[in-house]
């Protein structure tokens, strides 16, 4: 008995020091970003500050604004587009017969895993010829365009499984193909448009590739390239650039907070099917 | 028919931007446009075989191996090593699961902020609570060191990825029949051995899976290695993707960087396609 509660007790104490060797960053993080420019000097960072400041988020508020309010813009509608087009995709993958669904189940998984490296000059040149380089909407389209592929393979998988008897009973009745998609599998679509949602929000909100190239004027850029500037022109103010990352994380954290078993159920589907 | 008009706009779309781009960043590497202003006069294979002299591409080459070689089995390592742990029905499993996967959810723009902080040599993390237990002797450069930087930025990957990847292993874990397990706990098996002989041999395409996403992971990384260090100091961690970089959008040498997407994307499409129909097989059947 005394073995299997020693044991039990180094279980925790593993579980415990990965623990502190996981939040160590984020720790550094937070005390960081609440000293003053003297303490970040003469501190260490892992302990909090004696007389913590807010200064350091306004002035990382003031270069990072704009570009928030930019990820939260295109964020939001590309991951609505990717959705929608994603759901009425998996539908036509999964419920209508046709030859050639097989090829194009292929066709879409590899628009998963392309390096972005390979479509980077095409995409230049498309975004500027149809005049939309350095605006929010370059990224909107990039975003939606590239998360079709993923969005399409979620809602595929997911409506795979609604029983075919469903779908047949109402074809029987007399109802269309996009009637069948609206009064059966929408209603049932909550929890993939969650999951794809919460997936498609994430991975939008943390790209950097696509800002980097398509958006570097400020009225597009987005955070995460701010941030990397913000990175590249303070190396002394270690305090803006910590609370710089809060700012950009908090979004995130809050979502992922409300819906991460939705986002860990994405994350899975990502793996299985890509 | 009507299966295929729904689809159709998307197949245009994916077509366009993904097979007709890679098709296009194809032609462009054949091509001379190696300033600003696009030039379609044809140069044949000569980047290629340029790119067997640029000693800039052979080292990238070498590092992106060398971290795929290191970043694949070690997080793959702590995923299961993590998952193992939290199988034992931990109290606040849940509390733990999230923290283990919290790096994995933010952006590299975060992180690589976060790890630049880390390691720091003159106020950073590391080296300040190095000296302040005494142990200053250890303190070193770490990013700004050429010898140390590309260990710096795999530790810090694996800190990214090991909570994923303990998350697909214990969603494998857990499909394992329980009759399995109890089986094998009736008949006095230790728990070293239950792993080892039971739960870790089902865990094959789980472990494929992480395969495959990490190495491709590994052979893109962009985000990370460009804002944490930019590929310095000197090219001691400039990878396919920066050299890319590089080369197309830094010095306009736009037919040169698409011969190097073109190389990445071979290699990108030599692990995934065989696994994509892999995995397509099996769901069929």
């Amino acid at each position: 008995m005394i073995t299997v509660r020693s044991t039990r007790i180094l279980l925790y104490v593993v579980l415990v020091l990965f623990v502190v060797a996981f939040v160590m960053p984020f720790w550094a993080d937070i005390t960081t970003s609440l000293k003053t420019n003297v303490d970040v000097i003469t501190t260490v960072p892992v302990v909090p500050p004696l007389s913590p400041t807010l200064e350091p988020w306004a002035i990382a508020f003031k270069t990072m604004g704009q570009p928030l309010l930019n990820s939260l813009t295109f964020t939001i509608f590309a991951t609505i587009f990717s959705c929608l087009i994603g759901s009425i995709n998996g539908y036509a993958l999964s419920k209508i017969r046709f030859r050639g669904s097989n090829m194009l189940f292929l066709f879409f998984s590899i628009g998963i895993f392309i390096p972005y490296q390979t479509v980077l000059i095409p995409l230049v040149l498309t975004m500027s010829r149809l005049g939309l380089f350095n605006t929010v909407w370059a990224l909107i389209l990039a975003h939606t365009v590239y998360g079709i592929p993923m969005c399409t393979l979620l809602f595929r998988n997911f409506y795979k499984d609604i029983p075919e008897s469903l779908t047949m009973a109402a074809k029987t009745d007399g109802a269309g193909t996009l009637k069948i998609y609206q009064s059966i599998l929408l209603p049932l679509s909550a929890l993939p448009f969650v999951v794809s949602g919460v997936f498609q929000f994430t991975s939008i909100w943390n790209d950097y590739l696509f800002g980097l190239i398509l958006a570097q004027g400020i009225g597009a850029q987005p955070a995460s390239v701010a941030l990397a500037n913000l990175k590249g022109t303070t190396t002394a103010s270690w305090n803006v650039l910590m609370a710089g990352a809060i700012w950009y994380a908090l979004p995130l954290v809050i979502v992922y907070l409300v819906l991460g078993k939705y986002l860990m159920k994405g994350y899975m589907a990502g793996a299985v099917k890509g | 028919m009507v299966g295929l008009l729904i689809l159709l706009p998307s197949i245009a779309l994916v077509g366009y931007f993904v097979y007709a781009s890679i098709g296009y960043n194809v032609l462009v590497s054949f091509t001379d446009w190696n300033q600003l202003r696009p030039s379609y006069n044809i140069a044949g294979f000569s980047h290629y075989a340029e790119l067997l002299r640029d000693s800039v591409f052979r080292v990238s080459l070498l590092n992106n191996l060398f971290l795929i070689l290191l970043f694949v089995p070690s997080t793959i390592g702590l995923g299961l090593v993590l998952a193992i742990l939290l199988d034992n029905r931990v109290r606040g499993e849940g509390v733990f699961r999230t923290i283990y996967l919290l790096p994995f959810s933010l952006s590299f723009a975060i992180t690589a902020s976060l790890w630049a902080w880390m390691y720091d040599p003159t106020n950073g993390v590391i080296n300040t609570l190095l000296r302040s237990a005494g142990l200053g002797s250890l303190a070193s450069g770490w990013v700004t060191d050429s010898s140390l930087t590309l260990y710096c930025v795999i530790l810090a990957l694996v800190w990214q990825f090991s909570g994923y990847i303990m998350l697909l292993f214990l969603a494998g874990i857990r499909s394992i029949p329980e009759s399995q397990v109890m089986a094998a706990e009736v008949d006095g098996a230790s728990r070293f051995r239950l792993y080892w002989r039971i739960i870790i041999p089902q865990l094959k395409s789980s472990t494929l899976a992480t395969f495959v996403i990490l190495m491709v992971f590994g052979l893109k990384a962009f985000d990370f290695i460009n804002i944490l260090t930019g590929g310095g100091p000197g090219y001691s961690t400039f990878v396919l993707p920066l050299d890319m970089y590089r080369e197309t959008f830094g010095l306009d040498h736009y037919a040169y960087g698409a011969a190097i997407a073109t190389i990445l994307f071979m290699v990108v499409m030599v692990i995934v396609v065989p696994y994509l129909y892999m995995s397509s097989r099996r769901s069929e059947g």
